[in-house]
């Protein structure tokens, strides 16, 4: 709350806003970096998987995606529920999930060890526990923002966030976005 | 307590720092299981590098699970232990029994983490668990606290679509 709270604040949602300080939902959904979206259907069944969720462009000269495109296809999900061409049959969702491989598994592990340490404030523990959670899942994003944000990054590892996205040179670099596989449908 | 001590040991150099080093061997342990941290006795037997053996009493407190004639098991759940490897999993030494939890772990395929340093251990989700989705295509439940600290979870939603979004304060 210390930390976000005065964004909730701001936006006055309409919508529920839940705190995570133990990184849960991306845990349990796979997710590897912000912001990352799922649709659940009525029934509570994914009926799209994890995808690049901008819903501006205001950092789109790092990641090169147009919003609006995203914002149509949540109103056109809105409005027809399954039966809107953005939302995946089941076949097709299966295509798209994969198990978490037993490598990412044990950096899920370690990056739980590396936040208890945190919370313990055992900082030179946590950090070793972060930096293996990142050499075993080196395309999650979280591990390594989450370790970069709570410690100096360039001493502790060498890098930062903007350079490392600098060096991606606005390739689209997580969970990328398939829209629209509709317009080739009718 | 134990870290203290060991930030000392650090700052000593010699025999000092060596007495340091035993008596955090000697210290307790810590497992986290489900989130839930534990301290529980340290066996009193040399283990294989990285394991964590238990008492049966710190194995339920640590994980609920306990040891029944048909396996370890939680509630329902029930894992048999592989007759030609039961000694990879239970010790007995005096009157205590001792259960490899890192063994344990390898069976279910259960993920684990471990700070050699500090004894502590922990244990993520089984593989089961976290895969379930893929194939039932059900988004996993959760309950979290909304900034009032209001606890909310998914399943209240059945009914309605979800948009779930993520976003971090970084």
């Amino acid at each position: 709350m210390k930390d976000a709270g005065k964004w909730i604040e701001a936006a006055k949602p309409e919508y529920t806003v839940l705190i995570d300080t133990q990184h849960l939902v991306t845990r349990l959904y796979n997710m590897v970096n912000v912001p990352t979206a799922v649709w659940i259907n009525e029934q509570g069944r994914i009926v799209r998987p994890n995808e690049v969720a901008y819903v501006d462009d205001r950092y789109k000269g790092m990641h090169k995606l147009d919003a609006a495109e995203y914002l149509e296809a949540i109103r056109d999900w809105a409005a027809n529920g399954d039966q809107s061409v953005y939302a995946l049959s089941e076949q097709q969702m299966k295509e798209r999930l994969a198990p978490q491989n037993p490598d990412w598994a044990r950096a899920a592990a370690e990056f739980g060890l590396a936040e208890y340490f945190y919370r313990q404030g055992r900082q030179a523990a946590s950090i070793r526990h972060y930096k293996e959670a990142q050499r075993l899942n080196p395309d999650n994003w979280n591990y390594k923002r989450q370790a970069w944000a709570l410690s100096d990054a360039e001493r502790e590892y060498g890098t930062s966030f903007m350079k490392e996205v600098q060096k991606l040179n606005g390739k689209p670099y997580y969970a990328p976005r398939r829209l629209p596989e509709s317009k080739k449908k009718p | 307590m134990r870290n203290i001590r060991f930030l000392i040991c650090l700052a000593l150099p010699g025999l000092l720092a060596a007495m340091c080093a035993v008596a955090v061997a000697a210290g307790n342990r810590t497992v986290i299981y489900d989130g839930a941290a534990t301290e529980v006795t340290p066996a009193g037997f040399p283990a294989a590098e990285g394991d964590l053996w238990v008492t049966l009493k710190d194995l339920t407190r640590a994980t609920k699970f306990a040891l029944k004639p048909q396996g370890v098991c939680r509630d329902e759940l029930c894992f048999p232990i592989p007759k030609a490897r039961k000694a990879a999993f239970l010790k007995a030494q005096g009157k205590t029994t001792w259960f490899n939890l890192s063994e344990f772990a390898r069976l279910i395929r259960q993920p684990a983490a471990h700070d050699a340093e500090s004894a502590v251990w922990f244990f993520g989700p089984r593989a089961d668990e976290q895969n379930g989705y893929v194939e039932s295509l059900v988004a996993p439940d959760f309950t979290l606290p909304d900034a009032g600290g209001k606890p909310h979870s998914l399943s209240e939603f059945r009914g309605k679509k979800v948009l779930l979004v993520t976003w971090a304060s970084w």
